[in-house]
């Protein structure tokens, strides 16, 4: 009895689908993608937002691209690419024509001003760590570039796929000032900025004549859309209902409760990839009283029933975790898989006992005078509201009494920066367990993005081990070992790996899902009405 | 001092104006509707048929009168299993409270400065510019403020409706004290010599109190309406606390497909504003003097 399949909000469902309009914009090759939320900005070097990654896969173009299975490292602005045999030097190779939305050619010139803007310290670029150590880059001519690393980076080639690496137009940056990627953007890519409204719309115009996409696409020309419209509407159901009217033809954007009626629906349908490496967890920050005790956290693993999560507040969408990077991601320690802490509330009391916290009156745990009662800060919104409450739910039946507070997307980064909380909702893409981990566990990332203020020497240097790795088995050894380390001091509780779903109408060919930081669309190239 | 005759043998004044109340149809449902929801409000722990926290796997299950509907869940449950009677109660519980507390202390700290600035004129200024100067605040931002400050929970948001509450019973409490402080009994008491005290509570304050009462009564239905609203938007109860305003918005993502989870909740809130608002409405009709004819 768990999914209601008549309800009188399916019959309005069906009302909607009965009334749809045909054909919509399908003649005019234009379509109207709508999303959650908006980005800051669009400056490729300076926002961490997927909104962000999304405009600008579209409208920007990196060095080498990403296949849906994110594991292969495909073509992108350069055809080839030779690495040294120190893992220190690697020499991309160009393709020829390539042109900005001006028309301008775009340069080995190009290239170099963009790599160094990321890591130029006068950029703040809050992401400058994942171009590598970078030495110098050069242009050797005008399609060859040498990107020289202090270190060798066994990951530089899957960074170079993020949408940090777009490659950006010197003078357009240098015209825009402080409204680089705000009030324009000239970049290389298959679609081109028309204008913005922050927090309202992005549209964009096909790049006419561009034919350097990355060669996985079927697609080797410009776009079919002429127009695409990325428009901002924050509320699920209203997204759901601007699918089924045909007010927007594609979005990842869809609540799990609908996707399922959205597969019924015959005016749409639904892409799924388990590929999508995006992770919803909570951290503890071990250097607080409450949370400070290994027992504990990993009692609180065992409290939390994922499964229920899973199937009862994702309606079976997403893949309860254990593990803190999806288990089929790069570098997994696949001998971790049988001891991951599994949803076991008996064991988790027995071992609280055992550790000394007892129930007090209360019915909420303590030892020594402390109580487990730890703050939880989350972003407001439904879907950590509904999680967190759920977790607290759980918690509490072991005698765990978390306390739940939610700030808005605006404040939150700057709460989540802070000290003041013992316990952190948070959800996350990566590449690779590599990404993960670098991003996550390095003692030189706290106080943020490292919350938990793991402050391991062993783990930083395995990690510089892994990430200076020159083969892969010495890279897997070393994420492996770190991956075993932090899963055995529980300092995470895994809650779900979040699948990627594309909801697209159906007079639209059908979209494969790209799972790059969770921008599903990618570039954009596959997206077609049906002839 | 003895009392005359005639005046013992009518009847009590207060029996009157309930008789009169009760001649109201409307205003005799909304009473009875408003004591029973008080009444589950206060005896929610007894009757709540389920722990209005615990989550259970059944979730999304649709009231008794829809198909599927069972008894075990009456009003049926929400996105986390748990039953929407035991949270409504729980729910009204908070709402009632965060209501009645901040309509008590706001309505007590302006009633008393508007008479205050009725009884010493001199004062007057001073109080009525900083109602002016409160009133071009509106609720719904001094809430946002004040949670900001303290983080959400429902001490903030008492304390935001609670001054919201104050410059409009100011003002209500000036202009009823002023007409009050024309009457010839408090020149008499003046002349009698009458301390400022005496004359301020057994004069000013025993006739101005009834109509403020009406006003507060009306102000009710208000103070819910907003406190629900900054409970919607996530700043009034936290979880897993229940609180109607965040029933309400927590039932909105599940709106397309189990709109029961949203809509008992907004119509209980309605039920209960209406309810004070006709209550109002009558408690003035009957105790105003301007009001009968």
């Amino acid at each position: 009895m768990k999914h209601p399949s008549k309800s009188p909000g399916r019959l309005l469902l069906a009302g909607l689908v009965a009334t749809l309009p045909l054909g919509g914009m399908a003649a005019a090759q234009e379509i109207t993608i709508v999303r959650e939320v908006d980005s800051n900005n669009y400056d490729p070097q300076k926002s961490v937002a997927r909104a962000a990654a999304e405009g600008l896969f579209m409208m920007g173009d990196t060095l080498v691209s990403l296949e849906p299975d994110m594991q292969t490292v495909s073509d992108g602005l350069a055809h080839k690419w030779d690495v040294s045999e120190d893992g220190r030097t690697y020499t991309f190779h160009l393709k020829d024509g390539v042109t900005f939305c001006d028309g301008k050619e775009m340069t080995a010139e190009d290239v170099v001003y963009s790599i160094k803007r990321w890591v130029d310290p006068e950029t703040k670029s809050p992401v400058a760590w994942r171009a590598g150590d970078v030495k110098d880059v050069v242009a050797l001519d005008d399609k060859t570039v040498e990107y020289q690393l202090e270190e060798p980076f066994s990951e530089l080639l899957y960074q170079l796929t993020q949408s940090f690496g777009t490659i950006v137009d010197k003078d357009n940056v240098e015209a825009l000032g402080e409204d680089f990627g705000i009030s324009g953007f000239n970049g290389t890519g298959p679609y081109c900025w028309e204008s913005w409204t922050p927090r309202d719309k992005l549209v964009m115009t096909r790049h006419e004549g561009y034919d350097w996409g990355p060669s996985f696409y079927d697609n080797d020309g410009a776009p079919h859309m002429a127009k695409i419209t990325w428009q901002v509407v924050p509320e699920e159901n209203t997204r759901t209902v601007a699918l089924l009217t045909g007010q927007s033809q594609v979005t990842q954007y869809i609540p799990a409760i609908a996707i399922d009626q959205m597969n019924q629906a015959p005016s749409v349908e639904v892409q799924r990839s388990d590929e999508a490496f995006w992770t919803y967890f909570m951290g503890f920050k071990i250097n607080k009283e409450s949370v400070s005790d290994p027992v504990a956290r990993a009692a609180m693993n065992l409290a939390v029933n994922q499964e229920a999560l899973a199937e009862d507040l994702m309606f079976g969408k997403v893949e309860p975790a254990y593990s803190y990077v999806s288990q089929g991601a790069l570098d997994w320690n696949e001998d971790l898989d049988d001891d991951l802490l599994r949803y076991d509330p008996e064991r988790a009391k027995k071992m609280l006992d055992e550790a000394g916290w007892k129930v007090g009156e209360d019915g909420v745990r303590e030892k020594d005078g402390i109580k487990l009662q730890p703050t939880a800060y989350v972003f407001a919104g439904s879907t950590w509201q509904k999680v967190s409450e759920f977790v607290q739910a759980e918690l509490l039946k072991v005698g765990i009494d978390l306390e739940i507070q939610a700030f808005d997307a605006t404040v939150a980064w700057g709460k989540l920066a802070t000290q003041e909380f013992d316990v952190f909702g948070m959800s996350f893409p990566y590449v690779s367990s590599g990404d993960a981990l670098n991003l996550y566990f390095r003692s030189e990332n706290m106080p943020t993005p490292n919350r938990m203020n793991w402050d391991d020497e062993e783990t930083d240097m395995l990690l510089d081990k892994g990430k200076t790795a020159l083969d892969d088995e010495t890279r897997a050894d070393a994420y492996g070992e770190v991956l075993k380390k932090v899963h055995e001091a529980a300092v995470w509780l895994p809650l779900y790996h979040e699948p990627m779903f594309i909801t697209h109408t159906a007079e639209m060919e059908p979209v494969v899902p790209h799972n790059n930081y969770g921008a599903g669309l990618y570039k954009g190239l596959d997206l077609k009405f049906k002839e | 001092m003895t009392i005359p005759a005639d005046i013992e043998n009518t009847p009590p004044r207060r029996q009157a104006w309930w008789r009169a109340l009760m001649r109201d149809p409307s205003a005799a449902v909304s009473m009875i509707v408003l004591a029973l929801f008080v009444l589950g409000a206060v005896l929610a722990p007894l009757i709540a048929p389920h722990d209005p926290f615990e989550g259970t796997r059944s979730v999304m299950q649709p009231p008794v009168w829809a198909e599927r509907g069972d008894w075990t869940y009456i009003l049926g449950t929400d996105g986390q299993g748990r039953d929407i009677l035991s949270r409504l109660l729980y729910g009204t519980r908070l709402t009632l409270l965060i209501g009645l507390l901040s309509v008590g202390i706001g309505g007590f700290i302006g009633s008393f400065l508007g008479l205050l600035s009725a009884f010493y004129p001199r004062l007057s200024p001073f109080v009525m510019r900083f109602a002016d100067v409160m009133l071009s605040f509106p609720a719904i931002l001094l809430g946002l403020a004040l949670v900001a400050i303290f983080g959400p929970g429902a001490l903030p948001v008492i304390i935001a409706l609670s001054i919201a509450t104050v410059p409009d019973s100011a003002r209500i409490a000036r202009s009823i004290a002023l007409s009050v402080m024309q009457q010839e009994y408090i020149e008499a008491g003046r002349a009698i010599g009458l301390s400022d005290t005496a004359v301020f509570t057994r004069y000013l304050v025993r006739n101005s109190i009834s109509a403020i009462m009406i006003f507060m009564s009306l102000r009710f239905g208000q103070i819910i309406l907003i406190g629900a609203a900054l409970s919607f938007l996530g700043l009034g109860a936290r979880p897993p606390a229940a609180e109607l305003g965040m029933m309400a918005s927590q039932g909105r993502d599940f709106i397309l497909f189990a709109p029961h989870i949203a809509f008992i909740p907004s119509l209980t809130i309605f039920i209960i504003v209406l309810a004070a608002n006709i209550t109002g409405d009558a408690l003035r009709d009957v105790l105003d003097p301007r009001m009968r004819s």
